[in-house]
Formats: C-alpha cells, structure tokens, sequence
C-alpha cells in the first residue's frame, strides 16, 4: 500500500483516529454542565492521546505531563464552547497543539510566526536523493528505532508526521489546528517523511560501521 | 539526474492523490527513485505502530482536579465579593 493509497483511505484513518466511543456525547454535555465526573470521564478517554501527542513532541516525560495537564485545564476552561462542528477529539487535540506550539515558541522560538516554527532552515531539512548510494532502507525497521528518528525530526516536521502519519488526521484537519495552510501540511510531511528516511539511512549505516 | 529531480518534485502530489506510481515511466527505469518510493511507503505504513505510547501517571489528573477546585474556589469568591458589593 503506497502512502497516497493510504491518504485515499480516509475511512480506515477515521476508524484508527475517532471510533465512536459509548458515552463521550453524553460525558461532553454533562461537563459543559459543570459535572466534575463527567469531566473525568473525558480526561480518562482521552489522556492518553493527548499525552501522547506532548511526549512525542517534547521526548521527556515530565514536561509531557506538565502539557497535558495545561491542555485539560484549558479543556475545562473552554469546554462549554464545544459546538461539535468538529469531532470532539479533533477539537480537543486542537488545544493541546496550541499548548505545545505556546510551549515551543516560549522555548526558543519567541519571536516567529506559525508558519515559520513549521519550516526548518535548510540544514534541518532533508536532501532530494538524486544518485545511487544506499539504495533503500535494509531490512526492517523496528518501533523504537522509528520512535528514535521520530524525536529526532525537527519540531515543525515532527509534529505534521505524528498528526497526519501516526494519529491519521487529514491534511485540511491539520490546516485548521496549526493554522497554516493545506499545502504546507502536505509540504511538511513529505518533507518529514524523506528526513526520516534520512535519519534511518544515517543509523542503519552507523550500526553497520560498527 | 534531471528527471529523478523532476519525478522528486512531483512526488508529493502523486502520493497525495494515490496515484498509481507503477504507471510512472520514470520508476520503470530508475532504480533509485524506486527504492526512495518504497522507503517512504514503508515509513508511513510503519508509523501506524506508533500509537499509543502509555498513559500519564496519576499525578497528572491530581493536579488538574487540584487546579480545577481552585479554579472553582476563585469564581465563586469572585462572584460573592461581586454579590457583597452590590
């Protein structure tokens, strides 16, 4: 399966990202009400997304932890402004982004746009791979190598990978949580995915000099 | 090297309509942009296993409900000192 088959199977990347979870409309409602249970119930169905999300971005637990709990505290600010226009996880995964992307930004990158944090500089980008050195990846790839190269990405690539690749968003989802547009979800990824390619080739021939 | 640079450039878009990229006269004759089709194909099948990594440790929802009580502590004494002052 290529991976534009892939992006043309939006059914099965809905399936993955939003199955329908018994209770969550009901959960939703309730805590707009106020009803500190039902706020629970929403925390337990979807922290460990959210979670997920921050360490992926950030790879270290504790400020992982300490982004998850600002993008709840956030939820239960916002919560009664949920219309459902949007899958509830969609919107809630919305929030935790700009949690990170705040995060970020407070990091090292005071002073750039959106669209910029998104575009490495050159040297972080990857290189087309015009010539015939390493044909292709050797054998297979396991999780945590690929976890590894992952946290590698620069923060820009990373984050359009694990939204699109890893969580199965769609490109126009993506657009509308990090406010760029669709082409450059779609630029983004292509680029992550040949700077992971990159990073693989780069360990799998450092394993074998050793 | 001009039509890998070509091809290169196009990529992007053949994946994101799904095109059929064993049609492509480019990757009948190119070894190495066929095996750049491949690894990335591979990569974006092998990111699926990615999720989920775990779950946060229970501090994290003390700390919300803590968070929360006193965020519920502040609106009711900001809406009584409202209340007294009118």
């Amino acid at each position: 399966m290529s991976a534009g088959q892939t992006e043309s199977k939006p059914a099965q990347h809905h399936l993955r990202r939003n199955p329908p979870i018994v209770g969550e409309a009901e959960a939703i409602a309730a805590a707009q009400a106020g009803d500190e249970k039902a706020f629970e119930t929403l925390y337990a169905l979807h922290k460990r997304r959210v979670y997920s999300l921050c360490l992926r971005m950030l790879g270290n637990v504790a400020a992982a932890e300490d982004l998850t709990q600002d993008a709840f505290l956030q939820l239960y600010r916002k919560i009664g402004t949920f219309r459902g226009d949007s899958a509830f996880s969609t919107w809630l995964h919305r929030l935790a982004v700009n949690v990170v992307l705040m995060h970020l930004r407070k990091k090292g990158l005071p002073q750039i746009s959106l669209e910029e944090a998104l575009e490495p500089s050159q040297d972080d980008g990857p290189r087309k791979d015009i010539g015939a050195r390493d044909l292709r990846l050797s054998g297979s790839i396991d999780r945590v190598t690929l976890e590894r190269a992952v946290e590698n990405l620069p923060p820009g690539y990373r984050l359009v990978f694990v939204l699109h690749d890893v969580e199965g968003y769609e490109h126009n989802e993506i657009a509308d949580m990090l406010s760029c547009s669709i082409g450059n979800s779609k630029s983004q990824l292509h680029k992550a995915r040949m700077k992971l390619r990159d990073l693989l080739r780069t360990g799998q021939r450092k394993e074998a000099a050793v | 090297m001009t039509d890998c640079a070509d091809f290169q450039d196009r990529l992007p878009e053949l994946f994101e309509t799904g095109a059929n990229l064993n049609e492509e006269e480019h990757l009948k004759q190119c070894e190495n942009c066929t095996a750049l089709v491949r690894d990335l194909e591979y990569i974006a099948q092998q990111a699926k296993l990615l999720l989920p990594i775990h779950d946060p440790s229970p501090t994290v929802w003390d700390n919300i409900r803590s968070a929360i009580k006193s965020d519920m502590g502040q609106n009711s004494s900001t809406s009584s000192s409202a209340r007294s002052a009118t």
